[in-house]
């Protein structure tokens, strides 16, 4: 490890016995929740420790962009709660600060850092999932205004947010031309009237994400991002940079869930033999790492391109279908090794099977959000395989 | 850990390959190969400087560099004695200084070494053998019988793992000693040359066995260094047969389509390419490890081993099912892929092994842990 980056990393840790919540001491009211999450996130903004890569000149912190994979690795091993704007930080902050106007990226970059205003993403409707170029929603342009009609859907966080990144179809389809022609990008005030937001119940039993609908609602031109019919390139510049940036992060969590299912296995005994004894389980558990593992040596091997250019190219699809595998099987394992423990029900674990619960259940989702694991596969034939097209 | 390759290590990579493509024949040629274009690509590949091997502060190759050399001779299904041969070389290399004279002389020859750490029966732990150290007049005897030595033909040398003193050791013997009988013996992939050998009290010098703890780290590290190189090789086979896979996929005719038209295919072979780039990376971590002496690098190794062993038979079968019956004929070189990476698979612990492995060590680190966090507790308790 280089001596700067070990210095960095000690710093965070300091920082982080100092003053991280777990996530158990956060309030158990949603809205009290995403009040305290604001303020985790702010406070690390304080520190330098949010946006640390992003330009000076609208509140980052103006260093290499490893140095903000390291600081989240270091979040996410300490188990610090993740920050509440992720969707600003991940998905539409990068776009903003390659897409945006200056006036554009003085106004929305500095409330995204400090999670001020939070942001959501309106790409995914019920008609258009993985099929997003198929998307209906509709800006038509009047008086020097869009008006904006139509419904999305997997709105994380939509019912907190201030501000929607909606991509909608601002020209009238052509069959004659691609579909994904005439898509653009709007940046969209929640508080807009005609905004109507539903929350969704996931399986979890949390209601992370929303149904939003849009009825006429009115933005201004000036809130365009890019030219008009850039919409789809700015979606695939997005998704790209989450799936390139995250997995490092993810999988520094990912091996404290591993670490946590051993200590769990140990507690737990079965015939009157622990769990983590049994030579079984350590099979089940090295299977585990070792996807956890490999998911960090190629996603480390693979970000040297995003680190030196900014641009994420077709190997974050590998990356990303290496990590919904890796937390799929931790999370498959976890339940299975766990299962007749669980359904033992001693009332003194019950935190720790609820976890694994609901670990188990999210994962499920790992190998649909963000471009289905057959939506990568499909890239990999095209672009890395360079296979005929179908 | 760096993973990106320097120039100088891409120029090696891209130097053997021509070497290969220039010395060594075709895929489908392979089990064809004469004794004599064997020992042409051989001698070729140690005049390139193939074992100039890093020793303390030296410069030379480490295991990144061993292991892309690795990858191009499983691409080209080369047969050579390299794989035993680098990684013994790579195990004593750190402790070069302090070996006996027999031993040390090993780094400075280039001479083929056969690894014979096998027998009947036995699994890859080096804990333990049948085959024994007995003291003679003028220095030691080996006995015993050793099986699965690969490039036995070939090799000038055998390092042999035997019991010395209830301990086991790491013998250095000419293949050719006095008592030593070899024979070949049948392998999955003939082309990797394998034979057993019997030790009637073979005489070796004092100076040419390694024992006690010192006998212990080198013989770790020769598991390490060899799972390491088979890995890489097994990768580099993998890696050859998609290729082939892919081309054909783009150019075969089914339904009035080009079959890598066809979904089924495309993500068959889009699996297949996130297994082969990601084990490759496994290998390159891990080989990077080994080189910055780090703590990791023997479990990342295993991490490796136990993915690409999977990994690169997997990659295999999806080729092959992608070349449909044609693959299926013993003319079709795929079953030479299938076929080395099965005993690359196998060699220095298979899946199975370094997944036990782990998994004990997993469960013995929690073990650990969980002490550590309780003794202080305890010892509060105690004093109050």
């Amino acid at each position: 490890m280089a001596p700067e980056e070990r210095r960095l990393r000690e710093e965070v840790r300091a920082f982080l016995a100092g003053s991280a919540p777990s996530p158990a001491d956060l309030p158990r009211s949603l809205d009290a929740r995403i009040e305290a999450l604001r303020g985790w996130q702010a406070h690390c903004y304080q520190a330098g420790y949010v946006g640390r890569a992003w330009p000076r000149e609208f509140g980052g912190g103006g260093r290499a962009p490893v140095e903000q994979i390291v600081v989240d690795q270091e979040l996410a091993a300490a188990g610090a709660p993740e920050f509440v704007n992720v969707v600003g930080l991940d998905v539409l902050g990068p776009s903003l600060l390659r897409f945006g106007t200056e006036k554009q990226r003085q106004r929305h970059i500095p409330p995204i850092l400090d999670a001020s205003q939070i942001w959501c993403q309106g790409f995914s409707e019920p008609e258009a999932g993985s099929d997003l170029a198929s998307l209906r929603t509709r800006a038509v342009e009047r008086d020097g205004r869009f008006v904006l009609s139509g419904q999305k859907t997997w709105v994380s966080w939509g019912q907190f947010a201030r501000w929607c990144g909606v991509l909608a179809r601002t020209e009238e389809p052509d069959p004659s031309r691609p579909r994904h022609r005439g898509i653009s990008m709007l940046i969209v005030d929640m508080n807009s009237p005609g905004v109507d937001v539903r929350p969704m119940t996931q399986i979890t039993g949390h209601a992370e994400f929303c149904e939003l609908f849009f009825d006429d609602v009115l933005v201004p031109e000036e809130n365009l991002l890019s030219d008009r019919g850039d919409g789809w390139k700015i979606a695939m510049y997005t998704l790209g940079h989450e799936r390139g940036t995250a997995a490092l992060p993810r999988q520094v969590k990912l091996r404290t869930w591993l670490d946590r299912l051993a200590a769990a296995l140990g507690n737990r005994a079965l015939d009157g033999k622990a769990l983590l004894d049994d030579p079984g389980a350590q099979v089940s558990l090295a299977q585990a790492m070792i996807g956890i593992e490999v998911l960090r040596y190629h996603a480390q091997r693979t970000v040297g391109e995003f680190l030196a250019g900014g641009a994420v190219g077709p190997d974050s699809s590998s990356v990303k279908l290496l990590m919904a595998e890796a937390e799929q099987r931790l999370a498959t394992t976890a339940v299975e090794l766990l299962g007749p423990a669980i359904e033992q029900a001693d009332p003194a674990e019950q935190d720790e099977d609820a976890f694994w619960e609901e670990t188990y259940l999210y994962s499920r989702a790992a190998s649909v959000y963000g471009g289905t694991r057959q939506i990568q596969r499909n890239i990999i034939a095209d672009r890395v395989l360079a296979l005929p097209q179908e | 850990m760096e993973l990106e390759l320097t120039e100088e290590q891409s120029w090696i990579s891209e130097s053997i390959d021509t070497l290969l493509s220039r010395e060594w024949v075709a895929p489908q040629d392979v089990s064809g190969a004469s004794a004599v274009r064997r020992l042409q690509t051989w001698t070729a590949l140690v005049e390139f400087g193939s074992f100039g091997i890093k020793k303390d502060s030296e410069d030379g190759l480490g295991a990144v560099e061993l292991c892309l050399i690795a990858r191009s001779l499983g691409s080209h299904l080369a047969s050579v004695p390299f794989l035993g041969s680098a990684a013994v070389r790579l195990a004593l290399a750190p402790q070069a200084r302090s070996l006996p004279a027999g031993i040390a002389a090993l780094l400075s020859s280039q001479d083929p070494i056969g690894v014979a750490l096998l027998e009947a029966g036995s699994g890859w732990t080096v804990e333990r053998a049948g085959t024994r150290l007995s003291y003679g007049r003028d220095g030691l005897k080996i006995s015993g019988q050793k099986v699965a030595i690969e490039q036995l033909q070939a090799a000038g040398q055998l390092a042999v793992l035997a019991m010395l003193d209830g301990e086991p050791a790491l013998a250095i013997t000419p293949a050719a000693a006095a008592g030593l009988t070899r024979q070949a013996q049948r392998c999955f992939d003939e082309t990797v040359l394998m034979g057993t050998a019997c030790f009637d009290a073979v005489a070796v010098p004092r100076s040419s066995v390694l024992g006690g703890p010192e006998a212990r780290t080198v013989l770790r590290r020769l598991m390490t260094a060899g799972a390491l190189l088979a890995a890489a090789e097994a990768a580099g086979a993998a890696g050859h047969i998609l290729e082939l896979a892919c081309r054909y996929a783009g150019e075969r005719r089914q339904f009035g389509r080009t079959i890598g038209s066809f979904q089924a295919l495309r993500h068959i072979l889009a699996d297949a390419y996130v297994r082969q780039e990601s084990g490759w990376s496994a290998v390159c971590y891990a080989a990077a490890a080994l080189d910055a002496d780090d703590l990791q690098a023997t479990q990342a190794t295993s991490i490796a081993k136990a993915y690409v062993s999977r990994g690169a038979r997997e990659v295999a079968h999806s080729a092959m099912q992608v070349f449909g019956g044609i693959a299926f004929t013993a003319e079709h070189p795929a079953h030479r892929f299938l076929r080395r990476i099965g005993v690359r698979a196998q060699q220095f612990g298979d899946a199975a092994h370094h997944e036990r492995r782990l998994g004990r060590e997993l469960a013995e680190h929690v073990s650990q842990a969980r002490s550590a966090l309780s003794s202080p507790v305890l010892a509060e308790a105690a004093s109050a």
